[in-house]
């Protein structure tokens, strides 16, 4: 896999349905076009819901795997 | 393209009802809909301030009390939160105002206004409707 410069690490460990969407959301918001978030979710529908989240919304997910007990996500922001 | 709408009337004062509608509703305003909440009946008291700060909820069963007990963000922070994100505006009934003589200052700070149904059916016309 290619190297990916993240930008942030938004750790939303321990939060339940939609919280860890929600933090990444106002990232997302509040970020540039081109910087890449990285989402900690333990939350088990985040790996569905994210990148269903992130195709709707028309940004970009760079990866979205399982580290041990939870997920990492990461979502470059296009637009 | 006009953004898709979607209405949200909470009916009941059962927090899992509460949880559902307010997720749905954030969810959806965080995936770019204009979301108009309506609370009215039951649902309207457990936006009270003085519900809020003792908790006392109604539950309808287990998963409910168990969002009680973990460190959930409850029905009424989903909102704030998806207010600060996106287009969703939260209206109280006014009949359940008036009936119960409760006043805005009575609610927490989240409501942009105290409208009736006629006004209501105004800003969810051609929109998806969920009730809980």
């Amino acid at each position: 896999m290619s190297e990916v410069n993240i930008t942030k690490t938004i750790d939303a460990r321990g939060s339940y349905c939609p919280g860890p969407l929600m933090e990444l959301v106002k990232a997302i918001k509040r970020g540039q076009i081109g910087d890449v978030y990285e989402l900690l979710s333990s939350d088990n529908g985040s790996a569905k819901d994210v990148p269903e989240w992130v195709n709707k919304m028309g940004h970009e997910l760079v990866y979205c795997r399982e580290d041990g007990d939870f997920w990492r996500i990461a979502v470059k922001k296009t637009k | 393209m006009e953004q898709p709408k979607l209405s949200v009337i909470l009916l009941s004062g059962e927090l899992e009802k509460l949880q559902a509608g307010c997720l749905v509703s954030s969810v959806a305003s965080m995936s770019g809909m204009e979301v108009n909440v309506f609370v009215t009946m039951e649902a309207l008291k457990a936006f009270r301030k003085d519900v809020i700060s003792a908790r006392e909820f109604k539950t309808a069963g287990e998963v409910g009390r168990e969002m009680l007990n973990k460190n959930v963000d409850l029905f009424y922070q989903l909102l704030e939160n998806a207010k600060d994100m996106g287009n969703l505006k939260v209206y109280g009934c006014a009949m359940a105002m008036d009936l119960m003589e409760w006043k805005k200052e009575d609610l927490i700070d989240i409501f942009d206004d105290v409208i009736g149904v006629t006004a209501f059916l105004g800003k969810a016309a051609g929109s998806q409707v969920i009730v809980m």
